[in-house]
């Protein structure tokens, strides 16, 4: 693969992410982190018992937040890897944290379907359950951003072409 | 004066235990740094979603209610301000002499002060707010103060490590 990623760190658009503009888009992939990790942290919370006069239903009033973290996270997350794809993809953790993520997402999109919006609705008998998947979703993006901070210092290699 | 004083600063975190400990271990930082980010999502979840809503957003969501995660938000904020001293003790140098640090400071001084604010002249009027309702203005200047001063403070954090001496 190691041409490849020549190919794309020599790429103006790698040595413009990896120059430039890479604290602002550090920035961005962070201010990403507060609102896709906070309101996931808040549901499970939530879910938990923790602010139970909240109606679950209510909770989902939330998601734009995430979807709007994702919107930051997502291309600026990209653009980190295109400024350095031999740094990323050469490490295990880099995978650790993508499947944290993916996993992620879809659970709080289960949980958005069979939990918060069945507010009320056969929740008691789901109880058990729903708090087993708010504990998973407290895991999995507090393993996301585990994860993610130590990619500055888990990798063993930086570039394709440095030693 | 303020060379001294900086020199000063730096000296005294330089003797303190917290800096041996930080810098004992190659490892120390790195989870420090986890931690760091863990205490920032727990502080957005919790303090900057209780904005959001009183600016508006999740109308069904009471106030009253979701002011019940805030304890969480203080918690992510004590993990950080503990290992944000901590880095702070590990290379003080990188901090005493760094623009962004200062923006952080300010921004953090604005978050600080916005407390009181929104608690002695704001809170009084969405204690106790129910679902669907509107929050008064001076709760929704009191938050929207909050949101601004804790991104600043992400912001300004995140680019501390691009203003390095």
């Amino acid at each position: 693969l190691d041409p490849i990623f020549i190919w794309i760190e020599d790429s103006p658009l790698s040595r413009w992410v990896t120059g430039e503009a890479f604290p602002w888009i550090l920035v961005a992939h962070t201010i990403g982190v507060g609102f896709v990790a906070g309101p996931n942290a808040a549901i499970a919370l939530r879910i938990l018992g923790v602010a139970s006069a909240i109606p679950l239903r209510a909770m989902t009033g939330f998601f734009p937040v995430i979807w709007l973290g994702l919107l930051a996270n997502v291309p600026s997350g990209a653009l980190l890897l295109i400024g350095y794809p031999t740094k990323a993809l050469t490490n295990p953790v880099f995978y650790a944290k993508l499947a944290c993520i993916g996993i992620g997402l879809a659970l709080i999109t289960h949980v958005k379907r069979v939990v918060l919006l069945m507010d009320g609705d056969g929740a008691a008998r789901a109880e058990a359950r729903a708090k087993a998947m708010a504990w998973m979703l407290l895991a999995l993006w507090a393993g996301a951003i585990v994860a993610g901070r130590l990619l500055a210092y888990t990798h063993s290699r930086l570039t394709a072409s440095s030693p | 004066v303020i060379a001294d004083l900086q020199r000063s600063i730096v000296d005294a975190a330089r003797s303190t235990w917290v800096h041996d400990f930080v810098l004992s271990d190659g490892k120390i930082w790195p989870v420090l740094e986890s931690l760091h980010y863990v205490g920032l999502a727990l502080l957005f979840g919790t303090i900057v979603l209780y904005d959001l809503r009183v600016l508006g957003l999740a109308k069904a969501v009471p106030p009253s209610a979701l002011h019940r995660l805030v304890p969480f938000g203080i918690a992510g904020f004590l993990i950080n301000l503990a290992t944000g001293l901590m880095f702070f003790s590990g290379a003080p140098d990188q901090y005493v002499y760094n623009a962004a640090f200062r923006a952080k400071l300010i921004f953090f001084a604005l978050a600080g002060l916005n407390v009181a604010l929104f608690y002695s002249w704001a809170y009084a009027g969405v204690r106790n707010l129910g679902a669907g309702a509107d929050a008064p203005w001076r709760a929704k200047v009191a938050t929207g103060i909050s949101l601004v001063a804790w991104c600043g403070v992400m912001v300004a954090g995140r680019l501390l490590t691009f203003y390095r001496p």
